[in-house]
């Protein structure tokens, strides 16, 4: 940990490092197998309150800033990447809604945030980060919005009940609004079924004629691609801290397993091939852990915080999905059996190169980033 | 009228490598990091139960230095209402008998206290004379070693006591002093919101002005205990135990052995 936490900070550090290490730790494996979260440990998340960290405590939350935040995704990420990823995609969300919320729209959904999780829908069948290539949309008929269309692709998509999803208000325009599962026009569609971070559902919503006021949009109108960034912006030091979590997941096994398994009557983990993807492990872990905390200590701090956020997930995604390789080497056969957790951290790991954003895409931001600071 | 209900919780050491003064033979409590002592949170889980059945109040109450606001803060993040820390030079350098002095004339000067409970004993000084001693200074009934509690009505608890060879179950007339085991139940989790919450609170401080303490009854004073010697004691070779003659009375000597050595 590079960030000094604060007394109350360190305190709900301690508090998720024991939750995470006793309640899902021991369902890591089950969660990759049965592609959800068991409904007794679902309960549990939600009744400890983890769901309102981020939730100003005037609605009911804990009011936690992005530093603490951040420090929670990594300490579950240790135990389960999946369960880490579902907390991020529903802390850019209930992010967004209080950055742009009316404070009428912040009255009826921040309370909600505690209990409900909430999910971003941005990509459509036919783009993912292309926004202005979308076709969903929304028509103002007298003091209605009429919502239409189809969003693909979203972070706890089928798991969350209210969405913030980005509609087209003309064709050049993208707004955001707040949809809720009960609304007349919301339907599910499907799921997918995905070679990692299986926990985690990802999943369609069709808005056929939903009904909204303007009490829905959120910002103004014309926003959309604003608010969108945003979002990706502050997933992705969550994101960084995942690939963190992964990675010190994957070291905690390497090292208990080198320390017992022998080889001509010597741990291997004395021997200097296998040193050497220990090391590796560890430098991806602190140097993926100094970025997404850098990121995070400069949103808190008012500075901006998208180059350094968009590192951390662009270096920790590759990173991540290196060290868990060199994990599944050092285990052999172990590592490479489903018996055994590596294999999963792996295919975990390797969403990290896709999700809030492609590999290819961070590439082009952060060369367009430093390009601008140097003009 | 509130019924208060008071937990009495103690800061131990994190860490267990215990550091001896060599002079007193008392634990040395450096600033360093501490935590509730673990039976301590059973106590608090507990009485946060019993605070819904009898729509009463929970109380923290601790002796010790500053530090220690830290372990009431965690048990007003698990839910407590109100802490109170009993701290000065004073009190300092404690027994058992000082300290249980202190923490009756303390439970004495609160409202409306009709059950206190404690963790069966600390984790770094092992006594577990403290709450039996409160209970003496305060002259109410006390029950130790509880493994199961159910409330009869506003007047009447029924607690089990687990002890090493058998179980006891009494009813106990309030107010009383409760000693907990960790059989009893699983402390909750602090949540997030409770922990914010409870950085916002504020932690009552009591020295030894505060109230009409005996000068002489506390701090190194009114503690009569001299440590000789610490020592870690052998172990000593296994005890053979008949479980008796019929399967089901050895089964069931076997399931209280097991138990009272919380083994389950």
């Amino acid at each position: 940990m590079s960030v000094e936490l604060k007394e109350h900070q360190l305190m709900l550090h301690q508090m998720v490092v024991d939750f995470a290490q006793k309640e899902i730790k021991p369902l890591d494996m089950v969660i990759d197998k049965e592609k959800k979260y068991p409904k007794e440990l679902w309960d549990k998340v939600i009744d400890t309150g983890f769901l309102g960290l981020i939730v100003p405590t005037e609605f009911g939350g804990a009011n936690f800033d992005v530093v603490a935040e951040a420090q929670t995704i990594f300490d579950i990420a240790t135990c389960n990447a999946s369960m880490a990823f579902t907390l991020e995609g529903h802390f850019k969300t209930v992010d967004q809604l209080k950055k742009y919320g009316k404070q009428s729209l912040k009255e009826k959904y921040l309370p909600e945030a505690n209990k409900r999780i909430f999910g971003f829908g941005s990509t459509e069948p036919q783009g993912g980060s292309n926004v202005m290539g979308h076709t969903a949309n929304a028509v103002k008929e007298g003091d209605y919005w009429i919502l239409n269309g189809n969003k693909t692709m979203i972070t706890n998509g089928g798991l969350a009940e209210v969405y913030l999803v980005l509609l087209k208000t003309s064709p050049k325009e993208l707004t955001c609004f707040l949809v809720d599962k009960d609304m007349p026009g919301f339907k599910y569609g499907k799921q997918e079924d995905f070679f990692g971070m299986r926990g985690t559902p990802v999943g369609e919503i069709f808005l056929e004629n939903v009904k909204v006021t303007d009490e829905y949009v959120l910002g103004k109108i014309g926003q959309g691609v604003e608010i969108g960034d945003d979002a990706h912006y502050d997933a992705r030091i969550n994101m960084g801290a995942i690939a963190a979590g992964i990675t010190q997941h994957a070291l905690d096994i390497v090292l208990e397993y080198a320390s017992q398994r022998k080889a001509i009557d010597k741990p291997i983990i004395d021997l200097f091939s296998i040193q050497n993807k220990i090391t590796e492990i560890a430098i991806a872990k602190e140097n993926t852990q100094l970025l997404y905390e850098e990121a995070a200590k400069l949103k808190f701090q008012g500075k901006p915080y998208n180059k350094v956020a968009t590192m951390a997930k662009s270096y920790g995604s590759r990173a991540a999905f290196i060290a868990c390789d060199h994990a599944l080497q050092v285990l052999g056969g172990y590592g490479y059996s489903k018996e055994y957790p590596v294999e999963h951290l792996l295919r975990d790991a390797r969403a990290l190169q896709i999700a809030e954003g492609s590999l290819e895409k961070m590439v082009i931001e952060i060369a367009s980033a430093i390009q601008k600071e140097r003009a | 009228m509130k019924l208060n209900i008071v937990v009495c919780v103690k800061q131990v050491p994190v860490s267990n490598n215990l550091k001896i003064d060599p002079a007193t033979k008392n634990l040395i409590r450096s600033s360093e990091p501490g935590v509730m002592n673990p039976f301590d949170k059973n106590a608090v889980e507990v009485a946060l139960k019993l605070k819904q059945r009898y729509d009463a109040k929970v109380t923290l109450l601790s002796m010790g230095p500053s530090n220690f606001e830290i372990t009431l803060r965690q048990g007003l993040a698990m839910g407590a209402d109100e802490a109170i820390l009993l701290s000065s030079r004073a009190f300092g350098g404690a027994d058992t008998l000082a300290t249980g002095y202190v923490l009756s004339e303390a439970i004495k000067a609160l409202d409306d206290v009709g059950i206190v409970f404690f963790g069966r004993q600390s984790i770094d000084a092992d006594t577990g004379q403290v709450g039996p001693i409160v209970a003496e200074f305060l002259d109410w009934p006390q029950a130790t070693y509880i493994s199961d509690l159910k409330p009869i009505n506003e007047q009447v608890i029924q607690a089990t006591r687990l002890m090493e060879n058998m179980e006891q179950t009494i009813e106990v007339k309030l107010p009383a002093v409760f000693t907990v085991r960790s059989e009893l139940n699983e402390p909750r989790y602090p949540t997030p919101r409770n922990i914010q919450l409870s950085y916002q609170k504020e932690i009552q401080v009591w020295d030894e002005k505060k109230l009409n303490f005996d000068k002489d009854r506390i701090g190194i004073k009114g503690s009569p205990t001299v440590v000789r010697k610490v020592w870690t004691p052998k172990k000593e070779a296994k005890v053979v135990q008949s479980l008796g003659q019929t399967p089901e009375s050895a089964a069931q000597k076997l399931l209280v052995t097991l138990r009272a050595n919380n083994i389950i």
